[in-house]
């Protein structure tokens, strides 16, 4: 056997490095991917050898697509997650079905590229420089000066004010809308000084909508089960504890919340406030978010709780009512006073949906989602939180601004989706 | 063979080593990238400026204390050697030594020089 093949033989036998791209609907299918041992979902497409593409894209987002194709490493595998083919990605394995099905030609497709038994794809966009700048200026570098013109295809950051009065390099980038740091979707074009954001303006999603029900958005209209609200409410707050935890690198943490969400059931308290403490264990609260993120302005739902005001829409309803509901407060207002906030709210949902029985809530144009005041005729609480993060991240450093947006709970895909009048 | 031969032999060893990786890198798999895919990756969408950029480490101020102290401690050798000899005296002039740079330390901390950023 040569060097190659044995060397690739090994290879196969490693988990598979996914690059995921989430579109519309699919936020969920491929959090749950994490769980699967045979896959490990990496932060770059450079660490990759396989791209599940899943959910539902706009017909203009595809160059973006194509953009990601091609930086992952060679050699290179697509799976297209759904039925519907993407424009452009022709070459990609359409898989559809359940995330066993997915998995499966995941690891097919790798062992194949490993052993060198199936090609890898070719690069999709053409190779040009996006500006002409080979053999340009005294070195070839595509400029004159240190400066000047682009060197190596690129324009040099311009010169703005910092905030102690020097003059400093201002880059604008655009981070997303697949960076898995942030919620899928989101497109920032932040202008950044070091690692400070001085601007920022939120792009729009390359997510098509996709018509779904939800519980919440069902007792608009006519009355729910309070228990299937609760539980409904408990399981969204598991999963976005599962990828703040994530975002902090916490990654047992974020599967063993991941699993809870799965098990989200009327009894399971204990085990909601098992995963506290050990979430305090870890120092996530004092060493990461603590300080991180106040907020005491913004009258959205659990994060105007989080900085101790009861405000909660299912006070009004009389089913919540009978049942004795009063809203749960923290005091802190920062990233790690929402995250105790959601925990203790987990908690109370459980507990709701336990002494619930048959009772039923809603009907009246106004339910309390897992994010706020959801209201017939005004934008859902979601789009709300997608508009203060300008105003919330500007003077954050990077890495705040990340937890940052995560601890909102941000979602484009549910800023999107109109409340019906 | 003296200390310089070793370093050089050191050195030569570790060219020869990164050398031999390079080789067999193209040898294993030749590949040129193209331009996309040199792209550096920041979520779908190519930079639009150079990532050279000047901007304002903060931290400086940290360094710079870093630096007095790893002074302070370099001057500690040479007195440790003598401190027997000298005795009571040498120790009072290290404590006031240590105590003049703690001043500077606690002057930092107060115009805030260990914030980060």
């Amino acid at each position: 056997m040569g060097l190659r093949a044995l060397l690739g033989r090994l290879a196969a036998g490693a988990e598979v490095p996914v690059f995921p791209v989430v579109g519309g609907g699919a936020r969920s299918q491929i959090q749950d991917l994490r769980l699967r041992s045979e896959l490990m979902l990496v932060d770059s497409p450079r660490h990759a050898a396989v791209m599940i593409v899943a959910g539902s894209f706009p017909p203009g987002e595809v160059e973006g697509l194509l953009q990601v194709h091609d930086q992952l490493a060679r050699p290179r595998r697509t799976i297209r997650w759904g039925a519907e083919p993407v424009p452009g990605l022709d070459d990609a394995l359409v898989v559809s079905g359940d995330e066993n099905r997915v998995v499966a030609a995941a690891v097919d497709a790798f062992v194949d590229l490993m052993t060198g038994s199936g090609p890898g794809e070719p690069p999709l966009l053409p190779d040009v420089d996006p500006v002409e700048w080979r053999g340009v200026g005294p070195y070839g570098q595509g400029g004159m000066g240190m400066t000047g013109g682009t060197p190596y295809g690129r324009p040099m950051a311009e010169r703005g004010p910092a905030r102690d009065g020097l003059e400093l390099d201002q880059v604008p980038i655009t981070i997303g809308p697949w960076l898995p740091s942030l919620p899928p979707g989101l497109r920032l074009h932040v202008v950044l000084q070091g690692d400070v954001i001085q601007a920022l303006e939120v792009g729009p999603a390359p997510l098509r909508l996709l018509d779904r029900v939800d519980p919440f958005r069902q007792a608009l209209v006519e009355p729910v089960p309070i228990a299937e609200l609760e539980l409904a409410r408990a399981r969204h707050h598991l999963r976005w504890i599962a990828e703040v935890l994530r975002i902090v690198d916490l990654a047992g943490l974020s599967r063993r919340a991941l699993v809870l969400s799965h098990r989200a059931r009327p009894e399971a308290g204990a085990e909601v406030r098992r995963l506290e403490a050990a979430i305090a264990r870890s120092g996530l609260f004092v060493m990461a978010l603590r300080g991180v993120g106040r907020i005491s302005d913004l009258p959205v739902g659990w994060v105007a709780r989080a900085a101790g005001s009861a405000v909660d829409a299912r006070s009004e309803d009389p089913g919540y009512r009978s049942l004795g509901f009063r809203p749960v407060t923290t005091e802190g207002a920062d990233a790690a006073a929402r995250v105790r906030q959601r925990l203790a709210e987990t908690v109370q949902s459980l507990e709701l949906a336990a002494s619930a029985g048959e009772a039923r809530a809603g009907g009246h144009g106004v339910m309390e989602d897992p994010r706020g005041r959801l209201e017939v005729g005004s934008p859902p609480p979601a789009a709300t939180l997608l508009e203060a993060l300008p105003d919330v991240l500007v003077g954050q450093e990077w890495g705040d601004a990340v937890s940052i947006v995560h601890s909102l709970d941000i979602d484009v895909e549910a800023a999107l989706r109109e409340v019906p009048a | 063979m003296g200390g310089l031969g070793g370093a050089l032999v050191v050195l030569l060893a570790a060219a020869v080593a990164a050398l031999v990786a390079r080789w067999l890198s193209t040898v294993l798999e030749p590949t040129t990238l193209t331009v996309p895919e040199r792209v550096p990756f920041a979520g779908g969408v190519p930079p639009e400026v150079h990532a050279w950029n000047r901007y304002h480490i903060r931290y400086y101020v940290m360094a710079l204390l870093f630096l007095a102290f790893d002074m302070e401690m370099v001057f500690m050798y040479p007195w440790a050697v003598v401190f027997v000899k000298e005795g009571i005296v040498a120790l009072v002039e290290m404590l006031m030594f240590i105590l003049i740079l703690v001043v500077g330390m606690v002057y930092t901390w107060r115009e805030r020089g260990f914030t980060w950023a």
